[in-house]
């Protein structure tokens, strides 16, 4: 039970982490925050809270199984990850609004 | 991409060099490789696998050289001749374990 | 030949991947199938839907069954033709006998291997082999098609052709041409971060093709490149057979030094010696295994030179709980059981090719990883068939402009190897839970019927296929993508209810008992309905929408 819920935590990890890379290219901050000006500093945040819940997300895996299968276990999720941001930034692009609830939107698709 | 350079000879003989000099140079090297790591002391599945691994990735290699080199008549030439040397090579190698004791 | 590095790169990714493509599809599809190829055992032999069972006793139950078992008719018919003189009725001198069980398997497999008396060449052997079920050492009623472990694998990996290796070396070529078209993909995308996340379905059917090819190629990557890859290593001996023809010698140097090195000697000894307690020797090294702190169960059993006093047994753990498919062997003499050697823990290169060859063979036990894996040869499923897509939209009005058939018959072989198989896969799964158990005189096996039907239904397909897509020749959408979607929605249904009506294993039964092989498969098959039939309503839609002249520029750089 307890490896269960770290590695749906792991997925979970992976998704916000994804999640956070896809805000910091302004193509998708356009979709979810609108015509509101993303400064460097903002997409340098992102890109390493992004890396760092990918990391997290890798110390999870660990935890749970040995280091081979951990590794690929990791590698899997963030395909899967990534997929989910994108079919989630075409269809429900305002639902990333969490990830960056600390900013203010100015007229989000 | 013109298709007044792009002839079904030219993508014959660029396929032909790749597929047959690849796989003549990616054969050199898996034979030569195992020769070469077995008479150093691998384990000979050892050696085997290994060899393996690098040939199938050499061959990857060949291939792409093979359509974006531009001359191709040294590419096959070092495809073909390439994997003929190390191939004779390992024949070399093989017999100078075998005569050194069975 | 090409204008520059880049150029090439883009004519190798096109040409490539429309020339393997179709082949490649075929092994994507069934390779992710494979991921749960005992699982669909399961599904289409409703006798062995019980729990996994671990290895039973050898001396009680296996050695009676190994006593009798014996090679079947095919076996004897293929190796008649390697013996001066007429076979034996009996094959009474076992080379070997192995026993084969997994974690997610009920039953065992069991192997016997014969000398060949009058071989003409010594080392020919007949093999026997035999399912059972471990509670009770009963065999399974024969001709019942494992449709996933013997069928869909075999498929993925040989294409069912057997003859003369061929399929083997499709499929290896189709490899080769895999690790082409990732590498000049990746050299191709300009903006491979950029666009990392992107998928426009909105806009022209071109630019939403090649985002989904972009998304599934790229966002799997890693696991495109491995599979294909691994594959490769795994069948590297059939390929490059080095050490069976120009370094023979050296082999068979290895093999005679080996022999001596481990105490496990390569040939009988000609003399007979009688058979000491193997359960005894498998619990020694279920011992061992615990003592050195990685108790497990034991998922290989070898039985050598039978009945001989060069005889000896080898116990191998079932690697569950890691990618390495090593197997910690421990071998002890048959006549006496006393230990003769422990395997050495790998070397580094044995370690890499074992993790290589694990990583594609999945002998690991996990779940969320067996599903991921599924996912990524979806996905790789996906980049393919949108990238046949992407080629067809691309060119179909300039095609039908100058009345040049390519696209139709691309359209028309896409149709073939995507929605076509999903019809064949399914019609096979119907034909086996509605062919009788005995076929009647005369007719085929019940495992070639299902067979037959499975290709049958895809040349079925196939013919639908090629009739339908005829107005691609004139630059419009194929009515055949929505027509067997339709199909595939209502055989991808009707499939989980013959399995109720034949068996009784509905879904509120399988998932309330937590009998998770079956239910998976229903609850796959009841998910890919809903979604071929979404796809049919979006293919109405986008019938009904006219065609304009704005949604045909593209990129111009793409090939």
């Amino acid at each position: 039970m307890l490896d269960a819920a770290l590695l749906l935590g792991a997925l979970l990890a992976c998704v916000v982490g994804m999640g956070w890379f896809a805000l910091s290219l302004d193509v998708h901050w356009a979709q979810v925050r609108g015509s509101a000006p993303q400064s460097p500093a903002l997409v340098k945040a992102l890109r390493l809270a992004g890396a760092a819940a990918l990391m997290f997300s890798l110390v999870l895996c660990l935890t749970v199984d040995s280091p081979s299968i951990a590794v690929l276990v990791w590698l899997m999720a963030v395909a899967g990850a990534t997929l989910a941001i994108a079919f989630t930034l075409t269809w429900r692009a305002s639902m990333l609004q969490m990830l960056v609830f600390w900013t203010t939107s100015q007229g989000a698709r | 991409m013109t298709s007044a350079t792009l002839t079904y000879r030219h993508i014959a003989s660029r396929t032909a060099v790749a597929i047959l000099g690849g796989y003549a140079f990616t054969w050199g090297i898996i034979a030569l490789g195992i020769a070469l790591m077995y008479s150093a002391g691998m384990a000979f599945h050892d050696a085997e696998h290994l060899s393996y691994i690098i040939g199938l990735l050499v061959f990857l290699v060949a291939f792409l050289v093979a359509f974006a080199a531009q001359g191709l008549g040294r590419v096959a030439l070092v495809l073909v001749g390439g994997g003929a040397a190390m191939t004779a090579a390992a024949w070399w190698v093989q017999s100078l374990i075998i005569g050194a004791g069975a | 030949m090409f204008a520059n590095f880049r150029h090439s790169m883009a004519w190798l990714h096109t040409w490539c991947g429309l020339a393997l493509g179709f082949v490649l599809m075929v092994v994507f599809f069934f390779g992710s199938l494979s991921v749960f190829d005992r699982e669909i055992d399961r599904w289409a032999i409703p006798d062995t839907r019980f729990e996994p069972q671990p290895m039973p006793s050898f001396d009680k139950m296996l050695r009676p069954v190994f006593e009798t078992m014996q090679p079947d008719a095919a076996a004897r018919a293929a190796t008649a033709p390697l013996v001066d003189g007429p076979l034996p009725e009996r094959f009474d001198t076992p080379r070997s006998w192995g026993a084969y069980t997994t974690h997610r398997d009920p039953v065992l497999l069991l192997f016997a291997g014969y000398e060949v008396p009058g071989a003409k060449d010594h080392e020919t052997a007949i093999y026997a082999n035999r399912t059972v079920d471990p509670r009770t050492g009963e065999a399974l009623p024969t001709d019942r098609l494992k449709l996933g472990s013997e069928f869909f694998y075999p498929l993925h990996y040989s294409l069912s052709l057997d003859w003369k290796n061929v399929g083997y070396w499709i499929v290896g070529f189709s490899a080769l041409m895999m690790l082409m078209a990732l590498v000049t993909g990746v050299i191709m995308h300009r903006k491979i971060f950029r666009e990392l996340f992107t998928f426009r379905p909105k806009k022209t059917t071109q630019r939403s093709m090649l985002d989904m090819h972009n998304l599934t190629g790229v966002v799997a990557l890693p696991f495109h490149f491995f599979f294909a890859f691994t594959g490769l290593v795994i069948f590297a001996y059939i390929y490059f057979p080095v050490t069976h023809t120009q370094l023979a010698p050296l082999h068979d140097r290895h093999e005679q030094i080996e022999a001596k090195e481990t105490g496990l000697p390569h040939d009988r000894a000609g003399v007979a010696a009688p058979m000491a307690s193997v359960d005894a020797m498998v619990a020694e090294a279920q011992r061992r295994w615990a003592a050195k702190g990685m108790g497990g169960a034991v998922g290989y059993l070898n039985v050598q030179h039978v009945g001989d006093a060069n005889g000896y047994v080898s116990v191998y753990r079932a690697g569950t709980d890691r990618v390495q498919l090593t197997g910690e062997g421990i071998h002890f003499k048959l006549s006496t059981g006393e230990l003769l050697r422990e395997d050495p823990p790998p070397t580094l290169v044995a370690r890499i090719n074992e993790f290589l060859t694990g990583l594609h063979l999945q002998h690991f036990k996990h779940w969320l990883l067996r599903w991921l894996y599924v996912l990524g040869g979806l996905s790789g499923c996906a980049c393919i068939a949108t990238g046949l897509f992407f080629f067809v939209e691309k060119r179909k009005r300039h095609h039908a402009k100058h009345g040049v058939s390519g696209a139709r018959v691309v359209d028309a072989l896409a149709v073939t190897v995507v929605t076509g198989m999903l019809v064949a896969t399914l019609s096979l799964l119907i034909a086996n839970r509605l062919l009788p158990d005995l076929m009647p005189a005369g007719w085929p096996l019940r495992g070639a019927m299902e067979k037959y039907c499975f290709w049958g239904a895809w040349v079925l397909a196939a013919v639908h296929g090629w009739w339908r897509t005829a107005s691609v020749a004139e630059g419009r959408l194929a009515p055949a993508w929505r027509e067997q979607c339709l199909a595939i929605a209502v055989l991808a249904v009707v499939a989980p209810v013959l399995n109720w009506i034949t068996t009784g294993d509905h879904l509120l039964r399988t998932i309330g008992s937590g009998y998770w092989p079956v239910a998976g498969a229903d609850l796959f098959m009841l998910a890919s309905s809903a979604l071929a039939f979404m796809a049919a309503r979006k293919l109405q839609a986008r019938a009904a929408r006219p065609v304009t002249a704005s949604n045909v520029k593209l990129e111009a750089k793409h090939a």
